[in-house]
């Protein structure tokens, strides 16, 4: 048997350390709180900037798990971790505890709730919405308002947690940017004669064909891109949403009424965090999200040598991103077990 | 003069920043140096008391006071009510009131129009 | 008989300037006062008022019973001193009347009385007199004791004194034990002391010579006059003028003459009498939290009076009212702040509001109207509630600001700007006129304090909508369904509690709809949320930091919900709250 790790939390920046650990030989141990593996990306429909489908993705990484013979515990909440100079040891709600020579913590993110931005009416109004519960219709395929109709207009608020020191989120999700992209162009897909438009401050296109994706979204799907952040939305009496907004480009106010609102939430550093991080010893960003030894050479590893960190748990990732940390952080777990047999 | 504010016909065509006179901003951001940090997302002139009734935008007072371009400011700051929607709002946790307060006691002194 | 002796001119040199300057001052506030506070004095002058201001001049000036309240080991400090003084005076002047069988005598010679008479022996009157001294001296002591150790008062802080107050300060506590020493030495000389008097003196007749003595006796008597004497002249130009200025506040007071926002010379007489006690510096929420310790009323009376006070100073305070509640002189801090940011503003560019013309933005019709207020519109669930709460009343309700609105006036008052604020005042009121409400509810205490106490609006009753509520669920209209298991606790915004003394409503809902758990430091002495408009000074994260101290507080109850009844508490509390901070109409809904 292998050098034990246990990486707790199996979307896929821990579905992808636990391959790439098993596959150096290691014995992994994955452990997630939910009821199957794959994390946030199982409520997500398809995507950005491919559409590529989520489920490809999350099935991809379940079926070489399998197949590797990968073990992993599912429903298993960790109430507490002890670290020791070469031993961890993760305890779980249900009693039972696991011990291992080294621990990727990939626990990810939690979804920015929406309704702490009140005067945005989630939670008030039946059609305000968010991202990801855009996505829940997407995945059952249909958008529709709440009297069951479809919606001729619908406006994406960007920034919806992420950037607002209102809501002590001051750092940038990252990802909203181009999901909102996505989400409009699958709006625009799935019900032609709908209007969108995104409110946005910034647009950030930072990846691979990101950008290229924005220039599509103007040009071959239509819409209205305006730069300005809403300051509050209300209900009309048919149920339909009045936003406003400056059109801070035109200079002047704007006012908006649509058949949809819907929030591009950001991404919150995980609540159990502060906890985990003072089990073992390890130090959190302003933001919440762990902190990571170095932010160049070591951006996996912690102040432990034997505690290595993927995915959101670190910052706001993509899904490419999180996995490559997945597959970084099993390399530099590999290593460290190794670290005698290598002449060190 | 409140109507058309920005650029008249009369007016300079451009924001000169090599003769534009900073000292009233620098002063400004001296006294609320949160004023720095405005990314000019509009959410204080999209909630505005004052913005909902007549066409005062605080986002673009704030900008061309960065600019040094004070010619228009007392009208456009004299329409504030002050009743502090656009600091609830601010993402970037401004301190709107006292940018406010401060313009209307330094522009004044400075008698500019 | 003149009774004149050298020794005698610092302190006679004191008395007539005190009186000279002091008297100079309140006549020319009192003249300089407005007509309709002249005319106040003149209608009140001959009434039960006068009487109540006498005994509160005995009351107050003298046995301190406010500071009683407060504080009583601070209450003894300074009522030992105030009213052990007075009783002093009082005793020395029957001595000088019984012995010279005269009540008209120069005031010196009542003063020195042993000086004058050693050989007077009036029954019981030397014994008198060495308990009062020893009354004034042991409040003396615990007044150089709360100078070193505030603690031993409950008091993190004290004063941080001026050059003038610490003459005033340092004579002030030579006076006592000076006469102590003087009396002795004359007692040594002529056996006139009692027990305290008497038993220093025979020590010192053991320990020196009589020719000493003799010079001792002279010099101590000098000192004690000079004591006096600097003390005097000091008065006027340091805290102890609050001595005498107290006295001509509480008639005017009395009378129903107010600070105003603008100011008048009571101002200048409120800002008199403050004693820079200091009660005033704990209580404020700046100085806990460390944001700052210059701007407390203490300091900001302090610099006005001295001409030093700063447009900043000014605008750094949250007028939580916390410090007025407390002041045991009652002077009207906030009124005085206003006033002061009025002085430094009214030269500013002035506001323009001429573009709202006769804008309505109102909805509905009722004799109930309903003013959401400005903040009330970044809370859709506190209208959504409301609405719901006014479709059960069954009335019809004129919704005054629905689609946006002309702000209260009160932000602009806070910050001094009161053309400005009157103008925005009018602009609503003739709306409220128009649509002939009879009730007008709010949901903004902001708003509240300002329709209650600025707009004058004679045929109107004006009500929060806690009131409100309140009296939907005694009437039995809206009916509330106990649920022990909801666990609430609640926060009194400061213009609502402290601002409008609205404390049971709330209190009652609750206890209604659920279990109530509440803080140590609520009602009267609750804390301030942090996101006070009237502070235009604090930073977003000092906020912050203020709202986090509470938060933490609620959160300890043990509640589930944080429920507040102002939309700026409620989205400032919000910010640091781990608990759902709701309002009270969503509580109830």
């Amino acid at each position: 048997m292998g050098k034990r790790v246990i990486i707790v939390g199996g979307g896929v920046a821990g579905m992808q350390a636990a391959i790439t650990l098993k596959k150096t030989g290691c014995s992994p141990l994955l452990i997630e709180k939910n009821i199957a593996l794959g994390g946030k990306l199982n409520n997500w429909d398809r995507l950005f900037p491919s559409q590529t489908s989520a489920n490809e993705i999350i099935n991809g990484l379940t079926d070489e798990i399998a197949s590797l013979n990968i073990k992993n515990i599912l429903c298993g909440e960790v109430s507490e971790m002890r670290h020791d100079e070469d031993k961890i040891e993760v305890n779980l709600t249900d009693g039972n505890t696991y011990e291992a020579d080294a621990i990727i913590i990939a626990t990810g993110f939690d979804l920015f709730n929406a309704t702490q931005k009140e005067e945005y009416g989630y939670g008030v109004y039946n059609n305000v919405i968010t991202s990801a519960d855009l996505e829940e219709m997407f995945r059952q395929g249909e958008v529709k308002t709440s009297t069951g109709v479809p919606p001729s207009s619908v406006a994406f608020l960007h920034c919806v947690g992420s950037r607002d020191l209102q809501v002590g989120q001051g750092h940038c999700s990252r990802v909203c940017c181009i999901t909102g992209v996505k989400q409009a162009i699958e709006i625009r897909q799935a019900l032609p004669e709908c209007q969108v438009y995104n409110f946005y401050m910034d647009m950030r296109m930072f990846g691979p064909g990101y950008e290229e994706l924005y220039k599509e979204a103007q040009e071959k799907w239509k819409i209205n891109f305006i730069r300005g952040r809403i300051s509050e939305a209300s209900q009309t009496i048919d149920n339909r949403i009045r936003i406003k907004a400056e059109d801070t480009l035109a200079g002047r106010p704007l006012k908006l009424t649509v058949d949809m609102l819907v929030l591009l939430i950001g991404k919150k550093a995980a609540a159990c965090n502060r906890k985990l991080a003072a089990d073992l010893g390890l130090s959190l960003r302003e933001s919440g999200f762990y902190a990571p030894k170095d932010n160049f050479t070591d951006n996996v590893c912690t102040c432990k040598e034997n505690v290595f960190i993927a995915g959101t748990a670190l910052a706001p990732k993509t899904i490419g991103e999180a996995m490559n940390d997945g597959t970084a952080a099993a390399i530099k777990a590999y290593e460290y077990l190794n670290r005698f047999e290598n002449g060190k | 003069m409140a109507n058309n504010w920005g650029f008249g016909i009369n007016e300079k065509r451009s924001i000169d920043l090599d003769t534009n006179n900073f000292d009233i901003v620098r002063k400004i951001l001296e006294a609320e140096p949160s004023f720095y940090r405005c990314i000019s997302c509009g959410s204080c002139t999209a909630t505005c008391s004052a913005g909902n009734i007549t066409n005062f935008n605080f986002r673009k007072v704030h900008h061309l006071l960065r600019r040094g371009e004070y010619q228009t400011l007392s009208g456009e700051i004299s329409k504030c009510m002050l009743c502090g929607k656009c600091s609830l709002v601010c993402p970037r946790g401004i301190n709107t009131r006292n940018i406010i307060l401060n313009i209307n006691r330094l522009i004044t002194r400075q008698n500019l129009r | 008989m003149s009774y004149f002796e050298p020794f005698i001119i610092p302190f006679s040199v004191g008395v007539v300037i005190l009186f000279a300057v002091m008297w100079t001052k309140f006549i020319s506030w009192i003249s300089a006062l407005p007509k309709s506070d002249k005319k106040l004095i003149i209608r009140n002058a001959v009434s039960k008022a006068t009487f109540a201001a006498l005994w509160e001049v005995f009351s107050e000036c003298l046995l301190h019973r406010r500071i009683s309240r407060v504080n009583p080991r601070l209450w003894y400090m300074h009522m030992s001193l105030a009213f052990g003084w007075f009783l002093l005076i009082v005793a020395g002047k029957i001595e000088g009347t019984l012995y010279l069988k005269s009540p008209v005598n120069p005031p010196y010679v009542d003063v020195f009385f042993r000086k004058y008479f050693p050989e007077a022996h009036i029954p019981f009157m030397g014994f008198i007199m060495d308990l009062l001294l020893l009354f004034i001296l042991s409040g003396l002591f615990m007044a150089v004791l709360k100078r070193f150790k505030p603690s031993v008062y409950g008091m993190k802080k004290t004063t941080k004194h001026t050059a003038g107050d610490r003459i005033a300060l340092s004579s002030l506590w030579a006076i006592f034990p000076l006469r102590l020493t003087a009396e002795s030495f004359n007692s040594a000389l002529y056996d006139s002391g009692s027990f305290l008097t008497g038993t220093i003196g025979n020590l010192f007749a053991f320990l020196f010579p009589e020719h000493v003595l003799q010079i001792l006796n002279e010099t101590s008597w000098w000192l004690y006059s000079t004591a006096l004497g600097t003390f005097f002249v000091a008065i006027p130009l340091s805290r102890y003028l609050h001595i005498f200025a107290e006295i001509p506040l509480i008639f005017l007071r009395s009378f129903k003459i107010r600070a105003a926002a603008v100011p008048t010379t009571f101002t200048n007489l409120e800002i008199a009498a403050c004693s820079r006690c200091g009660i005033c510096i704990d209580p404020c929420q700046l100085g806990r939290n460390d944001i700052a310790n210059d701007i407390q009323s203490v300091y900001s009376l302090r610099n006005i009076r001295e001409k030093c006070n700063t447009v900043e100073n000014s605008d750094n305070c949250l007028m939580c009212g916390r410090c007025e509640n407390i002041c045991p002189v009652g002077i009207e801090l906030n009124t005085i702040r206003i006033s002061q940011r009025y002085k430094f503003r009214k030269n500013d560019n002035p506001y323009n509001y001429r573009y709202i013309g006769n804008r309505d933005f109102s909805q509905g019709e009722g004799k109930t109207g309903y003013f959401a207020g400005c903040m009330t519109m970044l809370s859709p669930k506190i209208i959504q509630a409301m609405e719901k709460i006014f479709r059960q009343s069954g009335e019809e309700v004129w919704f005054a600001d629905k689609d946006g609105g002309v702000c209260c006036g009160r932000p602009q008052k806070l910050a001094g700007n009161i053309d400005a604020a009157n103008r925005m005042m009018e602009l609503n009121k003739s709306l409220f006129i128009k649509h002939g409400i009879t009730t007008l509810v709010t949901s903004c205490p902001i708003c509240l304090k300002v329709f209650k106490e600025d707009y004058k609006l004679e045929n109107i009753r004006v009500i929060h909508h806690t009131q409100y509520i309140h009296e939907l669920v005694q009437k039995g209209v809206l009916k509330l369904k106990k649920d022990n298991r909801k666990i609430f606790t609640y926060h009194d915004p400061c213009e609502l509690g402290r601002g409008s003394r609205i404390y049971e409503q709330p209190r009652a809902v609750l206890s209604l709809a659920g279990t109530l758990v509440e803080i140590d430091e609520t009602r009267e002495n609750s804390l301030c949320c942090g996101g006070s408009l009237a502070n235009t000074r604090l930073s977003f994260e000092n906020k912050n930091l203020i709202s986090k101290t509470l938060t933490d507080r609620f959160e300890a109850t043990g509640a589930q919900y944080l429920v507040t009844s102002c939309p700026l508490c409620k989205k400032t509390l919000s910010r640091t709250s781990n608990i759902p901070v709701i309002d009270i109409a969503e509580a109830v809904s």
